[in-house]
């Protein structure tokens, strides 16, 4: 029984993959309003699914961040100074790395809130010259809202994700400062991160969120 | 009347003293002048004070774990969510009268007024608070504290501070926190009644309330985090630039992912000024 609803979710998650890969690289002019209602439903369908193991959701999630957010970009940035610093294989290494740790760290995120969740997208502004941020927020049953806001670069295959707010925090600047610190405390080496990000996939992997709500 | 103050008198001289130490003990060594990368990363990580700050952050996780955190899982456990939503909503129309005179020392008008009708309705119609009938009414509740009516001022945050207890700070909203402990009108009513013992129950349930609140967040941000500390100054840095103007403008002061380096001053002026 249970292993059928898997199957059935996995089958649909399937599809609406195949369903959607085209369509994203056919349209050159997208409304960023509408690729953030896009991603962010199939985001927080990915993390509230029911009946979904942490290693299914999290395989979808990869799939979607990779496609719609420029990790890329995203790790450049996060990496900082040390980027240039770094050998060819410490970046391919920490580009990896990076979004296994992004990945496990919101693919449960909200896991407990259930159908719980409503995401309304609001006003939509320019950003310097290349960018666009479209602000949103989520609503929670008897909760204060939580205000987001996707900063969004057009690029070759349409617009993709660079960073996203959440009450204010870019979560770019936020992986910057940690990760810098940890460089920092392991004598300014890339290899002390890398080392470090290894320990905390596996710690991850080995015990996923659980929380008591 | 005098155990009140003989405790503000015992906080004051403990932040104080606190403030003191921090001058005098380990400061952390900036970069050398000529490597203009490091000396921006300085600059923008804004923690001078890093090996004081983290030996303060030590105590207040043991102390979290010892003490605070289980007082809030015990309340989550013996209080249920419509229970828990009715302390917080009392809680909030307390602190009514200081977020009212912090949005007029910003000079918003508006929240004023919205502060002022919130307070009006829920403590006669919510029942002193219990029900958040304002919010129902479309009036939802904000923030202010004096940090920030500081901050609108111009004065600037200062170096980071780690405060036992009380969490990340920084010396500007560490005196608004100062302050308001001593100028909330419901505390220097109760006192003058001789009824301490409300403010004391007070504080406990807004600890209670908060911690409670920031269960699920601050153990997700220790779970997934490589340095917990370094994430959370960097969030409660981020945070705060944000309240302070109240949500508006959002990113524009911050660098964006591809400029590689802090943002040039210029352009981040004129972001802030085509946001305003």
């Amino acid at each position: 029984m249970m292993l059928r609803r898997t199957f059935l979710a996995a089958l649909t998650g399937l599809m609406l993959c195949l369903g959607h890969s085209p369509s994203s690289a056919s349209a050159a002019e997208q409304d960023p309003k509408v690729f953030v209602t896009d991603l962010a439903a199939k985001a927080m369908e990915t993390m509230t699914a029911k009946g979904l193991s942490d290693h299914d959701r999290a395989m979808r999630f990869r799939s979607l961040f990779t496609t719609e957010v420029d990790v890329h970009e995203i790790a450049k940035f996060v990496l900082g100074r040390y980027w240039r610093a770094a050998s060819p294989e410490q970046q391919q290494e920490f580009l990896k790395r990076f979004e296994d740790i992004v990945v496990l760290t919101w693919s449960t995120r909200f896991k407990d809130y259930g159908g719980d969740l409503r995401h309304t997208v609001g006003a939509v502004a320019q950003e310097g010259e290349r960018d666009i941020v479209v602000a949103s927020k989520v609503e929670r049953q008897n909760q204060p809202p939580i205000a987001l806001q996707w900063r969004l670069r057009q690029g070759e295959t349409g617009l993709r994700v660079v960073d996203l707010f959440v009450e204010g925090s870019s979560m770019s600047i936020t992986y910057r400062s940690e990760y810098a610190s940890v460089i920092q405390s392991n004598g300014g080496k890339v290899d002390g991160l890398l080392a470090a990000m290894r320990t905390k996939i596996a710690q991850l992997k080995a015990e996923p969120a659980n929380k008591g709500n | 009347m005098t155990v009140i103050h003989a405790s503000r008198y015992a906080v004051t001289r403990v932040i104080g003293s606190l403030m003191a130490l921090a001058l005098v003990a380990g400061c952390a060594t900036p970069p050398p002048a000529d490597d203009k990368e490091a000396v921006a990363e300085w600059e923008q990580i804004n923690d001078p004070l890093e090996p004081f700050n983290r030996g303060v952050f030590d105590f207040n996780l043991a102390a979290d774990k010892y003490a605070f955190k289980p007082a809030a899982q015990a309340y989550r456990y013996v209080m249920p969510k419509f229970g828990r939503d009715r302390v917080h909503n009392v809680l909030t129309n307390l602190n009514s009268p200081l977020i009212f005179a912090n949005d007029l020392l910003q000079g918003e008008a508006d929240r004023a007024v919205q502060t002022l009708f919130r307070a009006m309705i829920n403590t006669s119609f919510g029942l002193l608070g219990y029900a958040d009938v304002a919010a129902e009414a479309g009036i939802p509740p904000h923030e202010e504290d004096f940090g920030q009516t500081l901050a609108v001022w111009g004065v600037g945050e200062g170096p980071f501070l780690m405060l036992p207890v009380f969490g990340p700070s920084n010396p500007r909203d560490g005196i608004g926190l100062v302050a308001e402990f001593f100028a909330d009108p419901f505390d220097i009513a109760m006192a003058n009644a001789g009824k301490e013992w409300i403010s004391y129950t007070r504080f406990g349930f807004t600890g209670l309330d908060k911690r409670e609140g920031l269960l699920d967040t601050l153990d997700e941000i220790e779970r997934t985090s490589l340095d917990f500390y370094a994430s959370l100054r960097s969030l409660y840095r981020q945070h705060r630039a944000s309240e302070i103007k109240n949500g508006r403008g959002g990113p524009a002061k911050v660098p964006s992912p591809g400029m590689t380096g802090s943002a040039s001053p210029s352009r981040n002026a004129e972001l802030s000024q085509k946001a305003q």
